[in-house]
């Protein structure tokens, strides 16, 4: 193996996503005020949700809104999620639901989810969640629902 | 033109989320699955059992790593004279499909298909998502089977406790519970915009 496989290997090995859990999610939520958020509930488990990570990469490079991506892997799945992240070249903020009651978790992002992935949370500036998008959702929607929120 | 489009957009918007019409602590109506061989079946006709309502999926792995467990809660409640409805109302998923996977898996248990609007009237988004429904027909509990899809970090019993609850003829002390899981694949996708 060449060293630069192995330099590889090790930044794969260091990078760890983020611990998450449902105070975290609402001091992260505070911290992003001043910019547009989507928060990308995703899990490695979930078929729609890899197959959307690209696509909210590329919409990314298009607006100036912040992804920020949390996985409800089990903690077995971290060193999969992590890859799958790499990967698809999304960028920090990569967090990881680190949750003894994922029921406390999901009513601290939205009492209205039942939560189904793929799950996407919009916030305007000011931190308010303006829209969300559960299950298979249509880009274009994505798309200009961020649109209205940057205007 | 534009607005009557408009108009109809909204109208359909607001139907899919009125098309809730099961609450908690509030009888259920009559509703129809479809079994594997394609014959109907009415809920009315299991009328007076305690009754497991189960939204299930063939391609979620949340969902297969309960199989398991739903089998034992099959075996363990059947006994105890509880019905039990597995639905399959995800729309990528064929009838094919679900008939391969339950053999497969082993499942004792029928699975059938919802062919209405079974999972709106219940309002079922994620698979594995339950139900219970008394001997009067009420809606007595909503959510999950248990708390971890790994067995062995289960801390709630949610869809046990509330049974035995039901059973004993007690009120049901933690009603709804919630986990993760795979969106059910809907022929009318469900929004919330708020």
């Amino acid at each position: 193996m060449r060293l630069s496989s192995w330099l590889v290997a090790l930044s794969l090995f260091a990078a760890q996503l983020v611990p998450l859990d449902q105070a975290g999610f609402e001091r992260m939520v505070e911290v992003h005020r001043g910019k547009v958020v989507l928060v990308d509930f995703w899990a490695t488990w979930c078929d729609p949700c890899r197959e959307e990570l690209p696509k909210l990469v590329s919409l990314q490079k298009k607006l100036a809104f912040e992804l920020i991506t949390v996985s409800a892997d089990e903690p077995e799945q971290e060193g999969a999620a992590n890859a799958l992240l790499e990967r698809e070249h999304v960028l920090e903020p990569r967090y990881i639901k680190r949750s003894d009651d994922d029921q406390a978790f999901i009513d601290a992002v939205d009492k209205k989810w039942s939560g189904a992935l793929p799950a996407l949370f919009l916030y305007d500036r000011k931190g308010v969640r303006i829209g969300s998008f559960i299950g298979e959702s249509d880009p274009a929607e994505i798309e200009s629902a961020i649109r209205k929120a940057l205007r | 033109m534009k607005f009557a489009f408009a108009l109809a957009a909204s109208l359909l918007t607001t139907l899919a989320i009125q098309g809730q019409e099961f609450h908690l602590g509030a009888p259920v109506s009559d509703f129809q699955l479809v079994d594997l061989q394609g014959a109907s079946h009415s809920f009315a006709s299991l009328k007076g059992d305690t009754t497991v309502v189960a939204f299930i999926a063939v391609r979620c792995p949340v969902s297969n790593a309960y199989n398991q467990r739903m089998e034992a809660l099959f075996k363990d409640y059947s006994s105890k004279g509880v019905k039990f409805l597995f639905v399959n109302a995800n729309v990528n998923e064929p009838t094919q499909e679900v008939k391969e996977h339950a053999q497969q898996v082993g499942f004792t248990f029928p699975v059938y298909r919802d062919r209405g609007n079974v999972a709106d009237l219940f309002n079922a988004q994620v698979t594995p998502e339950t139900y219970v429904i008394d001997k009067q027909g009420v809606l007595r509990y909503h959510g999950a089977i248990d708390d971890s899809q790994n067995e062995a970090r289960i801390r709630k019993h949610g869809l046990r406790a509330a049974l035995d609850e039901v059973l004993a003829g007690k009120p049901v002390t933690v009603a709804e519970t919630k986990a993760f899981g795979c969106s059910v694949k809907r022929a009318r996708p469900h929004r919330a915009t708020e």
